[in-house]
């Protein structure tokens, strides 16, 4: 069953295009991978899809929402970690998510145990009265993730998942959201890391110029061929801006 | 403090070579000079300066920041012309603007300091050079010392400058007109160099442990012993050359220039680059407040997360929940001191009630500014939540901490002052009238960044306009009647209920306006 259908959705700034016939629908049970390079017009595509700006064209369904005309219904139903970095705040990870959980209107028992059970399965348990302003990006990263999925939504909307993560947490993380799209929910992650979306997305879509331009189901494909997939579909600047070392690897 | 050892720079070093690490550097080098030479600090100054006027004009526009000098030249000559033509003394115009001066470098001093947590928030990674000392063998303070000086030579161009034509309405059109204007830049540009000096120096020794109260603790405890045991009109003479420099001797006037420059000095080599805050941790206050909320009647504003994180975000960062009151206690100051001026030279003393009540109410600009510092607007829209929701929440925040932020030093002015009753009265109603529109008219006009106030002229030109058509007829009116008739007090407590009405009105359109230009970006 689709959570999350896209079709035909178009917005500019100004002359540029940042997103041209955008369309992609993400089923239950699906971690998928909307992968790619800087400026394809991800970002754009995920604050559409959580009503944070309104698209020139097409249209959007969220789990039955509209975020174009019912922002506020999508975000109550969704899970988001924003893509920009946290702006200081001096509140401490235990008040933050008691925060989130009062405006996501959850119950106090709710919250405080999902602050336990985040805090420990993430480890910033010893953190969690240190102002957020002075944890490391890594941990103020941990304590976004737990945000998003706090109040257990069916589908959660991620902008690099693992940005800033050490590799044992990263790994957790991964694990994590594989068995969390597994358990009938579902998980969109942009991304500009091949690797990520080989190694965790059940489908990928390879975003470029503000559409999909393949997508591929990564039973069928390996972390190569989903690179010169990748590297086929993205125009010539970009695909030369991109990954040299790693077509490099290819070639050898 | 290990790194501040080797970052000092000795006297026969000067600003170069300024680690061990680069002083055995030889590398290529560009133009025959080395990579730390002298021709590295021309291409740093340069690389911020250029940053500087690209930031400016990226946020603004080319012509709006480009109009803003313009029209803080029209604004302080148009001010001087109206002040003068009322019977303020010359003197006291010239004095303003050094306070105004001074007080803007006060403010900039902090500029370089990525360590304060508003700026954090204000400039976060805007100045790409300056991060360049975590990357290339730079210094950090060789790049504060060069960042800081362009700083100053920026703002003495694009702000002081435009200040200064204030000269020509104060002493005419004449031959020597060049003369004066650079006179009182020259003048404004040292004290406003002052006013950056000091605050560079007082985070530098914060760097190295020493807490700033008991630095501002010295300074006043100097002031007053030199007040009580030196003869009291050297220390006038004194303070009337930091504060007003052309007005001093030419010898003391470059005394300033020369202890500005060596503070300054002084400043860098004392601070220290690696000097991080402590950690910090708290109870859970966010569960407490919220506790408040639903428990106590009449606890308005606790029972709204949003409202509570903004009231934590507020006393946790530096200063605490007391800037507010600092800010309102300097413009009560400034006030008061303009009122004995006045009343010095006229003999007319204004009704306090309305003069202070009509004018405390700007403090809702610095109020609101405070309460904004330290979240970003996008950061709410993860969460289930509207703009309109978020501008609600920090209006009432403004009210819970203005209020009082305000009430104190009106109510010690009019104390102070000895108001009749109604003067008092329709102070107090043009006080929270004012207030609540001063801070309608902000919200409407800058959104969620008051700051961009500055460099923009639009917005600027229309705050100014906004404030000065419900300001001004009220302190004409505290200065002709007093104490206020029944009818003038009938006649402006209306007025200041009016506007209130206006502001409540602005500040909730607020939210869909800015709602619809987030949104529709």
């Amino acid at each position: 069953m689709g959570v999350l259908r896209v079709d035909e959705l178009r917005k500019s700034y100004g002359d540029v295009r940042a997103v041209d016939g955008m369309s992609l629908d993400v089923e239950r049970g699906e971690l998928f991978g909307f992968l790619g390079p800087n400026g394809a017009g991800k970002t754009t595509t995920i604050r559409s899809l959580t009503g944070q700006i309104v698209p020139d064209e097409g249209t959007i369904d969220v789990l039955g929402t509209d975020p174009t005309t019912a922002p506020i219904e999508t975000r109550t139903r969704v899970g988001i970690l924003p893509e920009q970095a946290t702006p200081p705040s001096f509140l401490t990870p235990r008040e933050y998510l008691e925060f989130v959980g009062d405006v996501r209107d959850l119950d106090k028992e709710t919250v405080a145990d999902g602050i336990d059970r985040w805090a420990e399965r993430l480890g910033f348990g010893s953190k969690l009265e240190t102002l957020h302003t002075d944890l490391s990006r890594g941990q103020q990263q941990k304590v976004m993730i737990a945000q998003a999925f706090i109040h257990e939504p069916e589908l959660v909307l991620i902008d690099e998942p693992l940005a800033n993560l050490d590799p044992l947490v990263q790994e957790q993380v991964k694990q994590f959201l594989t068995s969390y799209a597994a358990a009938d929910n579902a998980v969109f992650v942009s991304t500009h890391n091949i690797d990520v979306a080989a190694d965790i997305c059940t489908r990928v879509g390879i975003v470029a110029d503000g559409k999909i331009v393949a997508e591929r189901s990564i039973a069928d494909e390996t972390s190569d061929d989903l690179l010169e997939t990748f590297l086929n579909h993205v125009d010539d600047a970009n695909a030369r801006d991109l990954p040299s070392l790693e077509r490099d690897a290819i070639q050898t | 403090m290990s790194g501040a050892g080797t970052d000092t720079p000795s006297p026969a070093q000067g600003q170069r070579g300024s680690s061990g690490y680069q002083q055995g550097r030889t590398g290529p080098q560009r133009g025959g000079s080395s990579l730390v030479g002298d021709g590295t600090n021309r291409l740093l100054f340069a690389a911020l300066l250029r940053e500087e006027w690209r930031l400016h004009t990226q946020l603004f526009g080319g012509g709006r920041f480009l109009s803003f000098p313009l029209l803080i030249a029209v604004l302080a000559a148009g001010a001087t012309v109206a002040l003068v033509e009322t019977g303020t003394a010359a003197s006291t115009v010239v004095l303003g603007l050094h306070v105004l001066a001074l007080g803007f470098g006060l403010y900039s001093g902090t500029a370089g300091f990525a360590g304060s947590s508003m700026l954090e928030n204000v400039f976060g990674g805007l100045s790409l050079v300056l991060g360049t000392a975590a990357t290339l063998p730079l210094s950090r303070r060789r790049l504060l010392g060069i960042f800081l000086v362009k700083d100053a030579l920026f703002y003495a161009v694009v702000f002081v400058l435009p200040m200064a034509t204030a000269a020509i309405p104060l002493e005419g059109v004449s031959a020597t007109t060049p003369v004066d204007v650079a006179t009182l830049w020259l003048s404004l540009s040292l004290v406003f160099a002052a006013g950056m000096t000091v605050t560079v120096a007082l985070i530098a020794l914060r760097t190295r442990g020493v807490p700033t109260w008991t630095l501002l603790a010295l300074v006043a405890v100097v002031a007053l012993v030199s007040g009580v045991l030196g003869s009291a009109s050297a220390t006038l003479a004194a303070a009337q050359t930091l504060v007003v420099p052309q007005s001093a001797s030419l010898p003391a006037g470059a005394g300033l220039a020369g202890a500005t420059a060596l503070v300054a000095a002084a400043s860098l080599a004392v601070y220290d680059p690696t000097y991080g805050k402590p950690t910090r941790t708290a109870a859970d206050q966010f569960a407490r407040l919220r506790r408040l909320g639903d428990t106590v009647p009449g606890a308005t504003g606790v029972n709204d997360p949003l409202v509570v994180k903004t009231l934590l975000d507020l006393s946790r960062s530096a200063g605490g929940v007391w800037k507010p009151f600092v800010s309102a206690g300097i413009l009560l100051a400034l006030v008061a001191a303009l009122v004995g001026v006045v009343h010095e030279i006229t003999g007319i003393e204004p009704a306090p009630g309305i003069f202070f009540g009509g004018v405390l109410g700007l403090s809702a600009f610095t109020t609101y500014n405070w309460l904004t510092q330290f979240d970003a607007l996008e950061s709410y829209l993860a969460y289930p939540v509207t703009i309109a929701d978020v501008f609600r929440a920090k209006r009432t925040a403004f009210v819970l901490v203005g209020a009082p932020a305000v009430a104190v030093p009106y109510l010690a002015a009019v104390l102070w002052f000895e108001a009749a009753l109604i003067d008092a009265l329709v102070g107090a109603l043009l006080l929270a009238g004012f207030g609540l529109y001063y801070y309608g008219l902000t919200v409407y006009i800058a959104g969620f960044d008051p700051n961009e106030f500055l460099f923009d002229s639009v917005r600027f030109g229309l705050f100014t306009v906004g404030a000065a058509v419900a300001l001004v007829p009220a302190l004409v009116a505290g200065f002709v009647v007093v104490p206020p008739t029944l009818d003038i007090a009938l006649a402006l407590a209306g007025i200041g209920i009016g506007f209130g009405a206006i502001g409540a009105v602005l500040s909730s359109r607020a939210g869909p306006k800015w709602d619809a230009e987030y949104r529709h970006e």
